[in-house]
């Protein structure tokens, strides 16, 4: 692929794009907007840059709109595709916060939140079990999802120390990986 | 008002840091925080803030603006959610460049495969968590369960997910 360039504002108007239709998780629809639609990196590329925002703490999509933007644009890049990604977003769970106010007094809301709060929280689960997919083309790094899982939520260690426990069998499967 | 702002503000900085896996990884923290620590919302406001972020366009951490908006307004939500992205946008923007610019390419791969496979077990077991916390009764994960059966399965929206459990919902199914 040769490399592009993108300007701020198609950053802003990109992001906005996935910012304003991720509903549910936004993650999805990064995807499918940056890979599928504006074809502004490969599946490849994404899912790598993707893996690196994820594990560098704080909110994978302002990671990700951090590491496109910059990519594309240096830091003006970057804060064009963070605001993009958040301004409507703010705007409109503000507006949904001060109706919250008004009518969560009312069954048929608190009936309707607990309804989506059960999908939302699937939803979050399948993002991960999609991850997962990718992850069976090479067996042996399942054993380091599986002791993720147990050491967070059978040992209930903090997810910083899971991270520092897990990390070297993780950097030694992937060494075995690239080697192959 | 002032000192409930910058207790908000220091205290999601630093949870900005340790957020390894995303926000969703950090909900259980930001319940802890909100709830049991400072008593800014209780319980039910809380499951039902993660629903608003949930249905509302937009990133998940929607449920921290959220948070902010009720500590201090228009000015609590941005400040909120400010300090939820500097810290680790600061950080990422470092690191990026220098795997990118990482001249060993089996190098980068290597990384890159390590974190991906972090990165799914950490998000496995967040959601795990997000469940205990969230749902109450067999119905919520039964619904659950069948949100992850029909994401994974078909191609539907994610909207017509959440309008379907949001109709279980109000029909007093959940």
């Amino acid at each position: 692929m040769q490399p592009k360039m993108l300007t701020p504002m198609q950053l802003f108007i990109g992001f906005s794009k996935i910012g304003m239709s991720g509903f549910g998780g936004v993650l999805p629809w990064a995807r499918r907007t940056i890979v599928e639609q504006e074809k502004w990196l490969s599946s490849e590329e994404f899912s790598a840059m993707l893996g690196i925002c994820q594990i560098v703490p704080g909110p994978n999509i302002v990671n990700l709109g951090v590491c496109v933007g910059s990519r594309f644009a240096g830091v003006p890049g970057a804060f064009a595709a963070v605001m993009g990604l958040m301004l409507g977003p703010v705007a409109i769970v503000i507006l949904l916060g001060i109706l919250y106010e008004q009518y969560s007094y009312m069954p048929i809301v608190q009936g309707l939140l607990r309804g989506i709060s059960a999908v939302g929280v699937g939803l979050i689960a399948s993002t991960g079990f999609k991850m997962l997919r990718t992850e069976l083309k090479y067996p042996p790094m399942l054993s380091v999802i599986f002791l993720t899982i147990l050491a967070a939520t059978y040992f209930h260690l903090g997810i910083g120390w899971v991270v520092l426990l897990v990390s070297p069998l993780a950097f030694y499967l992937a060494w075995k990986k690239v080697k192959k | 008002m002032m000192s409930a702002l910058i207790s908000l503000f220091l205290k999601l900085s630093a949870f900005s840091l340790v957020a390894f896996g995303g926000i969703n990884a950090l909900l259980p923290t930001l319940y802890d925080l909100s709830v049991n620590q400072e008593h800014w919302i209780n319980s039910q406001t809380f499951a039902d803030y993660f629903a608003i972020a949930q249905a509302a366009p937009g990133p998940n951490l929607m449920t921290v603006t959220l948070i902010g908006w009720k500590v201090g307004g228009v000015i609590g939500a941005a400040v909120a959610t400010l300090a939820i992205a500097w810290p680790s946008s600061i950080m990422i923007y470092f690191l990026q460049r220098s795997i990118m610019r990482m001249q060993d390419i089996q190098k980068q791969k290597m990384i890159e495969a390590a974190a991906g496979a972090l990165a799914v077990g950490l998000v496995l077991s967040a959601s795990w968590g997000i469940a205990l916390q969230i749902n109450n009764g067999i119905a919520a994960y039964l619904l659950t369960a069948g949100t992850i059966a029909i994401t994974l399965f078909t191609r539907w929206h994610p909207l017509y997910l959440i309008a379907i459990g949001g109709l279980l919902g109000i029909f007093g199914f959940i």
